[in-house]
């Protein structure tokens, strides 16, 4: 695992945005071999969409062979409401940038069969030949998509309920109706995440920093489902000053060194790239 | 250049919501079937996103603006008709013209007319659509069913009264005009009649009030010196507006606030209406005052040149010994007792002339909801038109500076001249208040006023994509029709 520590937000938004971009022009996506994403609501992946978006419309980027798969969805919310996930994709990010509507699959929580809906979702993600990147954010419970604390960590997509922590924090939306607040989610398990070949964790905050201890400095525990990513070959956490304030120094001081190291190790790859050498194609992967 | 899926997308702008906000926000519209589009609908249902996007360097996408009182521009004169080739070639000019004041529709007005001629006019006034030009909407009679003590510029031969109620209405305008609802709102509608001013205190008049609702026709009061307990009654009969407030109606008197009172309307109050049948002040008799320093020369249609009758409104206050049922009181602070009946919306002309800007402000204030920007312009109204001397009718001759018009050799007031979009950036300037809740007044106030707010006068999805493109200073960079240009500032 690497974990980035940026200054604030909007650099750790700016950093993933670059390193995504990267990411897909190195892939060099086609309409046949499209670049397959996965992507998160909330608040903390806001600055990485701007970023992306900015991106997008200096030309360094451009989204038209990407495939986007959501990691989750609300049940029984109008897909137009103003919370909907749908809303919040097209208005924060999709209507922004140039890829295909084809190409955009959210999970649809107003459907009659909703276990059907969540076996088609994991199988069509199988048809793309598994998702290359997901990009993901996590709850101050260290949830990460809706698999709330005890979410099995071999999970895939399926319906779950909201923890009353979440519905509690999810209130302020619904006009702090907690009645208002759906009950139910769809969304992708721990181990579909887990199966993309690389993922990418955005937490900023001092919100947040118990829960990245707790997924970074303890054991696999399915009480901070974020921990899963520790059996991950190639996992990126990149994280702001705030959201570091309960970890050890010691691991702080770590991560900021292998930041150094793996910079030389992608120069060398792209050196051996650049002679046309295979090797240089491989994933750089985590340093451990 | 067109779009090859037929959408357009117009980004980089601002928009101006239905709350009078202006927010950062794209456009998508149908440029085929030139409407608007729920963006997020097209994208995940359709599957579909703009092939052509348009960058409006930060510019105001706005709905066009809708002039629900105009009685002619560009030379041509609603109220005067020679020869139906001529007036259809009249309405053309004013349609195709008229964009480039950021209007893109209009109820033409008609001001009373001989009575031989409204079976000819009406029929050529039904709702049309002009590819390249604003739509019109259908026709906005003022008068002659008007109070003579308050009729500015109509002739005082042709004012009538109604002793048949909605009958005498039907005998004027013809029954055909003033059919049901339902059968002109409908597209292709055959029907034009919109709005019909004339003062509620006219005999016969307040008993065709609730007939013309039931129509879909929007009564306004106006041309009237109705007292607070007339004007009440009919609003309480469905009276939606008041023809341009302040002008040709009584000053507002703190003991009885008559039609402007409407505007503070007060809860506390429950009509204690009673007919008074006999009075009948549409009769030349009562105010001969009025009519007797009355002199043939030019007014703006609005203008009220007479002397403003009893200011202890003309049907004294009958009803002193009504009682008032005692109301519950609430203690929830901004909240407000519910009302008996919902105020009427109001039109302003705002150039400066014919109101004052602290009147503008005041009711502005009292009712920010109601506020209907019109011009109300004469057919001289043409922002090309050089300030000078320049000919009329009847070889009579109007100086022109500005938006103010006199009669040559008087500084006798000769009409509104002003055009819709100066009216937005005056009332932003008078008032204070936003550029995007000036907007308001102009587009989606008038269509929620005649009903028309899913097609006209907001950016619903499905409305038609009539857009006038504004600097961030409010001045008019280019109109849309149904999804196409047809005017660019140059």
């Amino acid at each position: 695992m690497r974990l980035i520590i940026r200054d604030d937000p909007t650099a750790v938004g700016d950093y993933i945005a670059n390193y995504i971009t990267k990411r897909i022009n190195d892939f060099k996506p086609t309409e046949k071999k499209p670049f397959v994403l996965g992507l998160p609501t909330g608040s903390s992946p806001i600055p990485t969409y701007k970023a992306l978006i900015k991106l997008v419309k200096d030309g360094k980027l451009s989204f038209k062979n990407v495939v986007t798969f959501n990691m989750d969805e609300y049940v029984g919310l109008p897909q137009d409401h103003s919370e909907s996930y749908h809303t919040f994709m097209f208005r924060e990010f999709f209507s922004h940038v140039d890829i295909n509507p084809d190409n955009v699959n959210i999970l649809d929580g107003n459907v009659h069969d909703l276990v059907g809906e969540c076996k088609r979702y994991e199988a069509k993600i199988k048809s793309y030949g598994g998702i290359e990147l997901f990009l993901g954010g996590i709850g101050e419970d260290g949830h990460i998509a809706f698999n709330e604390p005890g979410s099995s960590l071999a999970s895939r997509t399926r319906i779950k309920t909201l923890a009353y922590d979440t519905i509690l924090a999810n209130a302020r939306f619904f006009n702090n109706d907690i009645d208002a607040v759906p009950r139910m989610a769809l969304t992708v398990g721990v181990a579909t995440v887990l199966e993309a070949r690389e993922v990418v964790v955005v937490v900023t905050g001092q919100r947040k920093s118990l829960a990245l201890s707790k997924a970074i400095e303890e054991g696999v525990n399915h009480l901070w489902t974020l921990s899963a990513l520790q059996m991950h070959p190639w996992a990126l956490i990149v994280v702001d000053e705030d959201a570091t304030a309960e970890l050890h120094v010691k691991t702080v001081k770590y991560f900021k060194s292998i930041e150094r190291v793996q910079d030389e190790v992608e120069q060398r790859h792209a050196a051996l790239r650049a002679k046309g050498d295979p090797e240089g194609n491989d994933p750089v992967g985590s340093m451990e | 250049m067109t779009s090859t899926n037929g959408l357009i997308c117009f980004t980089n702008c601002l928009l101006p919501l239905e709350d009078g906000s202006l927010v950062r926000k794209d456009l998508w519209i149908d440029e085929r079937r030139g409407v608007v589009l729920d963006a997020q609908r097209t994208f995940f249902s359709k599957k579909q996103r703009p092939a052509r996007e348009i960058d409006m360097q930060g510019n105001i996408v706005s709905p066009g603006f809708l002039d629900i009182q105009i009685n002619g521009a560009y030379g041509f004169d609603f109220s005067v008709y020679e020869s139906e080739e001529a007036y259809r070639e009249g309405l053309n000019t004013v349609s195709e013209k008229i964009v480039e004041t950021g209007v893109t529709s209009l109820v033409p007005t008609l001001i009373t007319q001989d009575k031989a001629l409204y079976p000819t006019i009406l029929p050529l006034l039904r709702p049309f659509t002009h590819p390249q030009g604003a739509t019109l909407l259908g026709w906005h009679a003022e008068g002659p069913f008007l109070q003579l003590a308050k009729r500015g510029a109509h002739a005082p031969a042709f004012l009538r009264s109604a002793p048949e109620g909605f009958a005498s209405f039907e005998a004027v305008y013809g029954a055909s005009n003033l059919a049901i609802a339902e059968d002109w709102l409908m597209e292709g509608n055959a029907v034009g009649v919109r709005i019909i001013t004339a003062a509620p205190e006219i005999d016969g008049v307040m008993d065709a009030v609730s007939a013309l609702g039931e129509r879909g026709i929007v009564y306004s009061i106006g041309h009237s010196i109705a007292t607070t307990d007339i004007a009440t009654e009919a609003v309480r009969r469905g009276a939606r507006l008041i023809t341009h407030l302040f002008n040709a109606m009584p000053l507002l008197h703190h003991r009885d606030p008559s039609i402007i009172g409407l505007l503070g309307a007060s809860p506390h109050l429950v009509s204690s209406f009673t007919p008074l049948a006999p009075s009948s002040p549409a009769s030349p008799v009562r105010p001969a005052h009025a009519s007797a320093r009355t002199k043939t020369k030019a007014q703006s249609e609005a203008f009220d040149e007479h002397d403003t009758p009893p200011q202890t409104p003309l049907l004294a206050a009958v009803h002193a010994a009504a009682k008032v049922p005692r109301l519950g009181l609430h203690l929830e602070k901004g909240q407000v007792a519910d009302m008996a009946f919902q105020r009427p919306y109001y039109e302003l002309i705002v150039d400066g002339i014919h109101s004052h800007p602290n009147s503008v402000r005041l009711a502005y204030n009292a009712y920010p909801e109601g506020c209907i920007l019109i011009t109300d312009a004469m057919k001289i109204l043409d922002p090309h038109l050089k300030d000078g001397v320049h000919e009329w009718r009847d070889g009579k001759r109007f100086v022109k500076e500005g938006v103010k018009l006199y009669l040559e050799g008087t500084d006798t007031l000769a009409g509104s001249v002003v055009t819709l979009d100066t009216c937005v950036r005056n009332f932003s300037r008078f008032t204070g208040c936003s550029l995007g809740e000036a907007i308001k007044c102009a587009t989606v106030n008038p269509a929620k006023c005649l009903g028309i707010e899913n097609s006209k006068g907001t950016l619903r999805p499905g409305a038609d994509a009539d857009l006038v493109v504004l600097s961030r200073r409010g001045d008019v960079l280019s109109t849309w029709i149904r999804g196409k240009e047809v005017w660019k500032k140059s």
